[in-house]
């Protein structure tokens, strides 16, 4: 046996699963079953955001004493607030990185119809592309030939249901955003693709059927959904939806070790923002200056959860796996 | 901390060798790898060219950790003439290419393997694995220098290993 030794890394890897809002229910993490899996590939539905920087967790849990006797002494200890955060910096920029890091709700930029009045957040959306069931899967969807037409490799597409007067949360696969009444999106027929994270790029158009570069994040398109284009994302400073997710944090060890932070319900406690870095220099004496890299910071915070082992009420789970042959 | 010295240089050997199998070099009439430990090798006022050197430099212990923690500064060399046959024209784009395959070789995961113990390795026994992994930080790549046709560069990389009982 070998003596173990504090973990060594040189980055820390983030996974984000959906919770389902309307249910209650989050992604739950068995490190016993999963904790060694392969960091590039995690078991579904998790999905890697890549690496992170400045990792922080922050305990904001308070122990108090209970004093008794005079002169009073402590005899015992409560605690008396629970809560715990989390912040850090996306090292890539991308779809969820950003949605996770808005704070809010996440915009789909859907393209334009001709016309349409300018909207800070995205004026009204061209008419949505039918999805045809036959020949359809997670990464490949057959729209016909004359639709295709419209789309090129690189296209971004939304894909989701219809609105038609839906209430609560919407978007498939992940809660995206709250609706509390049909008057209040306008009755937009593309509500749900503005705010979905169901969202992918074309890889590939043939035959009327378009190739994604990765498949949905919610699986097959169910009857109806149909697809938007669209050209980027917007969050908005002041908007009121919470997202929430579970989150995985893995730290790999060097000497095979493994920690593992696992937020069951994480909510965003920072609206967005990010932080400018200078690039780094090949010679020191000349400056990189003026061009910077903007790394996405996030902030949640954790919500708890119930564990049945014992039925204590959790924020977080933090496990250790240990490098093969350590005395422990 | 020899063994951590003789396995960073076989993983560098293995990785830059599956990455260009062509770069290959004659030391004392043998064909070998591209890669080679100066302080293992004959002295010689001749540097050799288009190939990696490896030079073992610093040395930092850290003993408050469970296991002894070693930070070796490993400086690796190279340089090129370019080709005859170009007249030396292509030396810029042969060393861009062992730039690439330096870096490459270096920050491919993973970033860690496990120790050997090659002190029985002169007798012909191959190397054993041992308990611990030895793990590398980025390259830190130097200036260019260039000296008439001839461009040159060192790169330093910290190796860190941890000393395992009854290890040299």
């Amino acid at each position: 046996m070998t003596p173990s030794t504090a973990p060594i890394t040189r980055c820390i890897r983030a996974y984000f699963g959906p919770v389902d809002r309307t249910a209650g229910l989050p992604t739950l993490f068995d490190p016993a079953q999963l904790g060694r899996f392969p960091l590039d590939a995690p078991p579904a539905p998790w999905v890697s955001l890549g690496s992170i920087s400045k990792f922080v967790r922050i305990s904001g849990t308070k122990v108090q004493p209970l004093l008794g006797g005079a002169p009073a002494m402590a005899v015992a200890q409560v605690r008396t607030e629970v809560d715990a955060s989390v912040s850090f910096e996306f090292d890539a920029w991308g779809k969820l990185q950003a949605a996770l890091a808005s704070g809010s709700q996440q915009t789909n930029l859907l393209a334009t119809a001709a016309g349409a009045a300018p909207n800070g957040s995205g004026g009204a959306a061209a008419a949505p592309v039918t999805v045809v069931p036959e020949g359809t899967t997670a990464s490949a969807l057959n729209v016909g030939a004359t639709a295709a037409a419209q789309f090129a490799p690189g296209t971004l597409i939304a894909v989701d249901l219809d609105y038609t007067g839906q209430t609560g949360y919407v978007g498939s696969g992940i809660s995206a955003a709250y609706v509390s009444s049909a008057a209040s999106v306008g009755s937009d027929l593309n509500f749900i693709r503005r705010v979905t994270l169901n969202v992918a790029v074309v890889a590939s158009v043939a035959g009327g059927v378009l190739q994604l570069a990765s498949p949905l994040p919610a699986g097959v398109p169910s009857a109806g959904m149909q697809i938007s284009p669209l050209v980027g994302f917007c969050d908005r400073e002041g908007a009121r939806f919470f997202q929430e997710w579970s989150a995985l944090f893995v730290l790999e060890g060097a000497q095979g070790d493994r920690v593992l932070f696992h937020y069951p319900r994480l909510q965003p406690m920072q609206a967005s923002a990010e932080h400018g870095e200078a690039l780094i220099s090949s010679t020191p004496s000349v400056s990189s200056a003026p061009l910077e890299r903007m790394r996405l910071a996030a902030a949640f915070r954790a919500l708890p959860v119930r564990d049945p082992a014992d039925s204590e009420t959790v924020l977080c789970f933090r496990s250790y796996l240990p490098a093969p042959l350590r005395t422990v | 901390m020899q063994n951590a010295k003789d396995t960073f240089y076989l993983m560098l050997q293995q990785r830059l060798a599956a990455i260009n199998p062509q770069r290959i070099i004659v030391v004392r009439e043998q064909r070998r790898s591209g890669t080679l430990v100066v302080e293992n090798e004959a002295p010689s006022a001749q540097v050799p060219l288009d190939c990696f050197r490896l030079q073992w430099t610093s040395l930092a212990l850290d003993r408050t950790s469970a296991l002894p923690l070693v930070a070796l500064t490993c400086e690796i060399s190279y340089a090129t003439d370019g080709t005859r046959a170009m007249a030396g024209m292509d030396r810029g784009r042969l060393f861009s290419a062992m730039d690439s395959e330096l870096d490459s070789a270096l920050s491919r995961p993973p970033l860690s393997t496990p120790k050997l113990d090659c002190t029985a390795s002169d007798s012909g026994v191959a190397p054993v694995a041992m308990a611990t992994n030895i793990f590398w930080s980025e390259p830190a790549f130097g200036a260019i220098t260039a000296t008439s046709e001839r461009l040159s560069r060192t790169a330093s990389v910290q190796v860190f290993a941890f000393q395992e009982a009854g290890e040299a």
